[in-house]
Formats: structure tokens, sequence, C-alpha cells
């Protein structure tokens, strides 16, 4: 998703990669498109979440991963 | 005929939510009556909005012709508008009456038709096809009224409106035509709903500007205005409404959908209308504001506002959006449909929606600017001002004035040169789908642009923000604080960035208007490109794109010098264009013009003398003569242009005070189509009495439209440059554009 919709190369981006950081340089739009595209693959709601789950996609994959199924 | 530089204001149409006619629109509007109720034609299921501000005609109500909806809404401002001027082709000299347009993202409705048919019916529609362009709109006008004067689309989203009147003004000011249908026109469409919704602008309720401010409320609609030379107007005794003052365009360089918190841009923007209409803040009576009601819009413009005309103790400012709704492309012009009408009947129309708490708030906020709550004002408007802003960016404020009113003249005829010139284009067979360009990180490396920039852009701002950063750099042009509003982009495109706004047009039929891409949509605008450009390079003056098929390319060179010799700027970027991506290759191999697409960027970077001497740049070569002309065909044709041609060369040669006999070679047009190639030979050998040298360089790169016009005029600059044994003195680059537009250029050795 964050390769496709947010076009960042995909050989940039590690799982600590900050995302929100100077070099990706993710901003609100983009937080929304995260937003959208988490609920539509895993079905799981990340309106009004804490900034920290947005950092990587380490506390991204963690985020998803403790609210699956819920 | 003589010009003393007044233009006028001598018809006027308008469709919108608000009614079929400007009586109708400006009864209601003066009466508070709202056009806002629940979105018809688009599917809203799963939306937190659903109101929205829809022309209750159906598109055949409006024009009988099989074109999209935002011709047809033109088209019907128009023909109001004409009839309102009496305009009669037996007292109008028609190659001097054009037309120009503006809009957002072009044919949306047939976009989303297409596609449709293509996802869930039995497939896309080749009748749809040209109706997608933004480039069709002003042609099908052209066309529906036989108008041959020169013919533009501004695509500058949601100022467009406002730039389409400025750019006729100061086309009529330099003597280039007698008069213009200028304005704007925007369908309703599942593009625009899904994009603002995605991004979180829309308001849950009809919208609230300079109040609630939690949104906007979309619109459609088209507002036209006949300007004419004032000369010409009284000449043939026509009615004149009123006077059209100076405008300002400026860039705010600083975010792709936001407008400055500062206000710094917007502010250029009516400094430049005031100072230009020779006027001070003191002295306006009205201004029909901006005003969409997002709480990003309206706190910057409550600042830019407080900070110009806080001295001013009569002013008043409405915003018209609460009852139209945000007519996009169309917003500029129906807005200043409806500011003209204010300026003619000592009438100022409300903004509506304020409760009596709200009232209370908004005496916090208003300071002493009046800002004609839910009921209208009547007090005398001698001067009015009407404010657009956009996407990218993009600004634009014009003045109309009741009376006549003397404005300086900051006519600039100086030289014109060539510094610069950055290419992209593509060379690599692309299996059979044209050529394309090969971008890598490196691209981007050698101009210190970040990831973190580079990768929000589509195909179509990439191109772009490559090659305009390589013409400054091969010119050796430094943006900085000392000239950052002294430079402005023109950029021409025949199709704009089609390849996004069909990504993101089939993600709304597949997912729903209420899943649509916040990342995709601010790409969506063909003006986005010129936007990116700007932020990352700091340009803060002019800013426009014009979509005007593959001549576009060569029309943004014209449109760039104009701009210099109105005095406005003393340096300009002018760019051609386009993609080639399996979006377009696919469209085109329909369409069956059996062309190899190309693709690519090529700008140029246009100098005045004093500056370029002043910096000693080195020159590719001056700018002599410049022509834009149209032959009024059906769009996607050419047959039956021919003479929008030989004028187009004619004109350009007589500028350049010389004859067709003394050009030296001409870069051509030819791309392989059989009408196109033979048009080009037939005129060129009725104009030329001797054999010259006719260069194509579409066999090299393929027929990569607007990039490549432009590159035919790079291509004869280099000639120029590089000739040292006096082979070439004058080279002549003409282009042409389906619909019956052309443009040339004569440069000559530096």
């Amino acid at each position: 998703m964050l390769v496709e919709n947010l076009r960042i190369p995909a050989d940039e981006l590690e799982y600590t990669s900050e995302l929100f950081g100077d070099d990706i340089g993710l901003d609100s739009i983009d937080s929304i498109e995260i937003i959208a595209g988490i609920d539509n693959l895993f079905g799981v709601q990340m309106t009004g979440a804490a900034r920290e789950n947005f950092q990587t996609i380490e506390t991204l994959t963690k985020f998803v991963e403790e609210n699956m199924g819920e | 005929m003589e010009n003393n530089r007044r233009c006028v204001v001598t018809g006027l149409g308008l469709v919108c939510a608000l009614g079929d006619n400007t009586e109708k629109c400006w009864s209601a509007a003066i009466n508070g009556i709202t056009g806002i109720r629940e979105v018809t034609s688009v599917d809203t299921t799963d939306c937190y909005a659903n109101k929205g501000a829809e022309v209750s005609a159906s598109s055949a109500e409006l024009s009988d012709e099989d074109y999209d909806r935002s011709s047809l809404l033109c088209i019907k401002a128009a023909g109001e508008a004409l009839a309102d001027a009496g305009y009669d082709a037996e007292r109008f000299d028609n190659t001097r009456v054009g037309v120009i347009v503006g809009n957002c993202v072009g044919g949306a409705a047939s976009i989303d038709k297409y596609y449709t048919d293509e996802i869930k019916n039995d497939g896309g529609k080749t009748s749809d096809i040209l109706k997608m362009p933004a480039a069709a709109i002003a042609n099908n006008v052209a066309k529906h009224f036989g108008l041959d004067g020169v013919t533009a689309n501004i695509v500058n989203a949601c100022a467009a409106g406002t730039m389409s009147l400025s750019y006729a003004c100061d086309l009529i000011r330099s003597g280039k035509a007698d008069a213009f249908v200028a304005g704007g026109s925007d369908s309703f469409s599942s593009l625009a709903f899904s994009g603002f919704h995605a991004l979180h602008a829309l308001a849950a309720d009809a919208c609230s500007p300079f109040n609630q401010s939690n949104g906007i409320t979309l619109g459609e609609g088209a507002g036209i205005l006949i300007i004419e030379s004032y000369e010409h107007a009284v000449a043939r005794g026509a009615k004149i409404y009123c006077e059209v003052l100076g405008s300002g365009v400026s860039s705010d360089a600083h975010h792709i959908t936001a407008p400055r918190p500062d206000g710094e841009g917007q502010m250029s923007a009516i400094k430049r209308a005031v100072k230009n209409s020779g006027l001070e803040f003191t002295d306006v009576d009205y201004i029909n504001a901006h005003g969409t009601g997002t709480a990003k819009n309206d706190e910057a413009e409550f600042l830019s506002l407080h900070t110009l005309f806080d001295g001013n103790d009569h002013v008043s400012v409405s915003s018209t959006k609460s009852m139209t709704g945000h007519c996009l492309g169309a917003a500029g012009s129906i807005e200043a449909v409806l500011t003209v009408k204010a300026v003619c009947e000592d009438i100022i129309p409300p903004t509506i929606g304020y409760t009596d708490e709200h009232l209370e708030q908004l005496k916090e906020k208003a300071g002493a600017i009046d800002f004609v709550p839910n009921t209208k004002r009547e007090k005398p408007v001698d001067y009015a001002v009407s404010n657009s802003f956009a996407f990218g960016g993009n600004n634009a404020s014009i003045v109309f004035s009741k009376n006549e009113h003397d404005i300086p003249d900051n006519t600039n005829k100086q030289r014109v040169f060539i510094t610069g010139i950055g290419e992209l284009i593509g060379k690599n067979d692309s299996e059979g789908k044209g050529l394309r360009c090969d971008i890598t990180g490196d691209d981007y490396k050698e101009h210190g642009i970040k990831m973190a920039f580079y990768r929000k852009l589509d195909r179509f701002s990439q191109l772009q923000l490559i090659s305009g950063m390589r013409a400054l750099a091969d010119a050796g042009v430094t943006v900085d604080d000392t000239n950052a509003n002294d430079i402005g982009i023109i950029i021409g495109t025949a199709d704009g960035p089609m390849t996004e706004i069909v990504g993101f047009q089939k993600n709304t039929i597949q997912q729903g208007t209420a899943n649509g891409s916040a990342f995709s949509f601010p790409n969506t605008v063909y003006n986005a490109a010129g936007g990116y450009f700007s932020i990352f390079a700091g340009i803060k003056g002019y800013n426009v794109t014009v979509a005007n098929s593959i001549q576009a390319g060569v029309q943004s060179i014209c449109y760039a010098v104009d701009v210099l010799h109105s005095g406005e700027e003393a340096v300009m970027v002018a760019s051609g264009t386009d993609e080639n991506t399996d979006v377009t290759h696919e469209l085109y191999s329909k369409l069956g013009y059996g062309l190899t697409l190309g693709e690519g960027s090529v700008s140029l970077i246009l100098e005045t003398e004093d500056n370029a001497n002043r910096r000693n740049a080195e020159k590719y070569a001056e700018i002599v003569g410049c022509a834009m002309t149209h032959k009024a065909v059906e769009f996607g044709t050419l047959t039956g242009s021919e003479d929008a041609m030989k004028r187009a060369v004619t004109d350009a040669c007589a500028e350049a005070g010389i004859t067709p006999d003394d050009i030296s070679a001409v870069c051509g047009f030819k791309n392989g189509h059989s009408t196109v190639d033979s048009i080009e030979s037939t005129i060129l050998s009725q104009l030329f009495t001797k054999d010259i040298p006719v260069i194509s360089i579409r066999d090299e790169i393929g027929e990569a439209r607007a990039a490549a016009a432009t590159r035919q005029a790079a291509h004869a600059a280099k000639l120029l440059k590089e000739d040292t044994d006096g082979k070439y003195q004058y080279i002549l680059a003409v282009a042409a554009g389906v619909g019956g537009s052309y443009s040339a250029v004569v440069l000559k050795k530096a």
C-alpha cells in the first residue's frame, strides 16, 4: 500500500523507516490514505489512533495485529 | 484600430444552480436564495456529505450537440452573453473574437461515463474519448458560434475562471483581439465530489463561508463575460455594463492543496490587481471573496483582507459560494458576473447561513469589514474586486469599475530572449506503445529534489518538474527572495494529467464515491504540475496552465511573451508537457489516428533583454514574432482550418517585421498523420516562394504533443545558437491543434 498508493520507492523503505520524518516525509493527506488503506486491507479502524502508531511499518503492523478481529 | 487599453464588459451569461440565465441567478443571489440541495447526479452512498449546487437542466436541454456537459454549460452561458452583447457576425471580424474558458479537470462527466462503461458495461465508447480533455471546451464553444479568434482553455482549477478574464483583457490591450467570450465552466462530477470527500474538505451540510468554515459545497455551472475593447464597443453602439481594470496572478509556492496561512500569495494577487488598476485599497467598495468555506481558506483570506483593507471604512465582502456552491473552474467567472451586476445595480449579494449566534461571532472576526451576512446591502459600488485562489497555490484577482478609470500602462516592449532550455523527452520504445521517458532517482538528485517531495508527483508533474528545473539550471537562474515575484510559469498541454485522472476515476467507480484517494486527488487538476514546480523552485509570480491540444506547447511561449510584454514579470518559464502511459496509449489507439505517441516535457526560459544582460545570460535566440490563431472546426479534426495556419505564419512574420521569404528554416508539426502532414506541406508551399528546409522532430521523439511543440522551438533556438556559418537567420516554429488552433513563433539569431 505504501509503495503503490503513496509512491514510496520500495528500495527506500525499511520496516523501521521513519514514515513521517524528513526522508519519506508523509503528511496529513498521506495519513488519510494510510487510514483508508488499512481499513480496506485489514478492516482495522485507525481513525483517531495515537500518532505513535503511524511512525513506522513496524508500529503500523503492531497496531493492526492488536486490533484485527475486534 | 486605436486601443487606449480600455476593456469593457458588453455581455453577460450565467447558468448555475441559481438559474439558467443571469437575471434569474442575480435575483436569487441578492435575495439570499440558495441553490444548494441534495446531490442527484453523483452516487453519494456512504459519504458523510450529500449536498451540492447542481444545475437542474439536463445536458440535452443546454445545447443539442453531443459534447461533454462542461462544454454544453459553457455554450448555454456563451449564447446568452453573445445575444446580450448584440453579437452580430456581420459587424465583427470573427478572427478577432476569441474564446478563453477556465476549467478544472476537463470532461469529468465523460471520463466517468467512459470508464463506467469500461468497468461495468460493454466497454468504453470511442465517442466519449474526445470529450475528455479540457482542450475541447473552448474549441467547442468557438465551433458552435463560428468564432475564429485566439482560443484557449485556462486550466488552473479554482482560479481558472478569473485568470481567463485576465488573459482576455491582456490580449485585447495588446491589440490581438477586439473581443472575447471569456469565463469558465465546470460540471458536477463524481471525481470532484469523491476527491474533496477524501480530503475531508466537503461540508456535511451547506457550506458556511466566513462563518462555520467547515468545508465546501460543490456546484456546477458556467459564467461568461463578453469583454471588448472600448473603441470597438463604442463603434458598434454597444451597451456597456462596466470597465474591467487591472488583474493580478500569483503563486503561493507553498503547498499543493492548502493556501499559505500567512496569505502572502493571495495578497500578492490582490495587490497586483489593485496596483494595475491605478487604485488604492481604500477605493474598493466590494470584494467578492474566494470564500470557499474551508477553515484554511477562510482563515488565510480573513487575514489577507484585514491586512490590506483594514484602513478602508466602507468595504463590503461577501461569498456568493454560500448560494452557488463552489463551481471550481467556473467559480471565478460566475462570481465575476455577479460582481459586474453588483457594480451596475449598486447592490451587494449576501453571504448566507448566519444564525443569531453566528452573527455575534462574526462581529469579533469581521472588525471594520462588512461581511454582508444573510441580506443584501444596497450602497454605491464604484470599484469591486473578485478573488479566486486555487489548488497548486495559484491566485488571481480582478477589478471592475463602474466608470472610466485611467490604468497605468506598465507595458514593457523589450526584446525577449531564450536563455535556457530543459528537456526530458521519451526515446525508449515501450513494447509497441510509443516512446517513453526513463525517470530515475538521479534525475531528481541532480536538482536536490528529495524523495519526500517527488514521491507525491504523478507522471505529468514529474515530467514538468524535471524539465523546469533543468531549464532554470541551464539558464543559470537562481530563484530567491529578490526575484521570486518576477518569475512566472506558463505550461501548455494537450491531455494534462490524464493518467492520474483516469486512475482516480477508476478507483472511484470500483470502490465507490466514498473511497476516493486523498493522495491522488490533488494531482488530478491540470495545474498541479505547475503548482509543484512553483513550490519546489520557489517561483511566486504568474502561473497558468493552458490546455489546447498539441500546439499548446508553442502557445505557452506566445503567452509567456505576452506576460513579459505586459510588464508583469522579467523571466518566464514556458513549457510543453504531455505523458505517454498505458492510459494515453490506449485512448489514442482507440481513436485510430495511427500516431506513434511520445512523451516528455520541454521548458524554455524567456527573459527580457534588460534582465538577461544584467546577469550576463547566454542567449540561445531572440523571439521576434508570435501569433496564435484559430479556425473553428470540429474538435478532433484539423481539415478546414488551413486558413488559421496561414494567419499564424503571416502574423508571426509581420510581428517580426519580416516576410516568410526571410525565414531560413521551419520546425514543423508533421507527425505521420496524413491530414496533418498534408496541411503543413500545402500551406508552407503556398506561403514560401522558395524551397526552405522543413525540420520534422517527431520522427525521433514521436508525437509527444505539447512537449514536441515546445521542442520545435527549442530545436530552432539550438540551431540558431550553434550555427556559426550564417546558415540560419530566422527560424519559424509552427504547431497545430485539433479543433483548428495554431501557434507560431519566429526566432532570430541572438
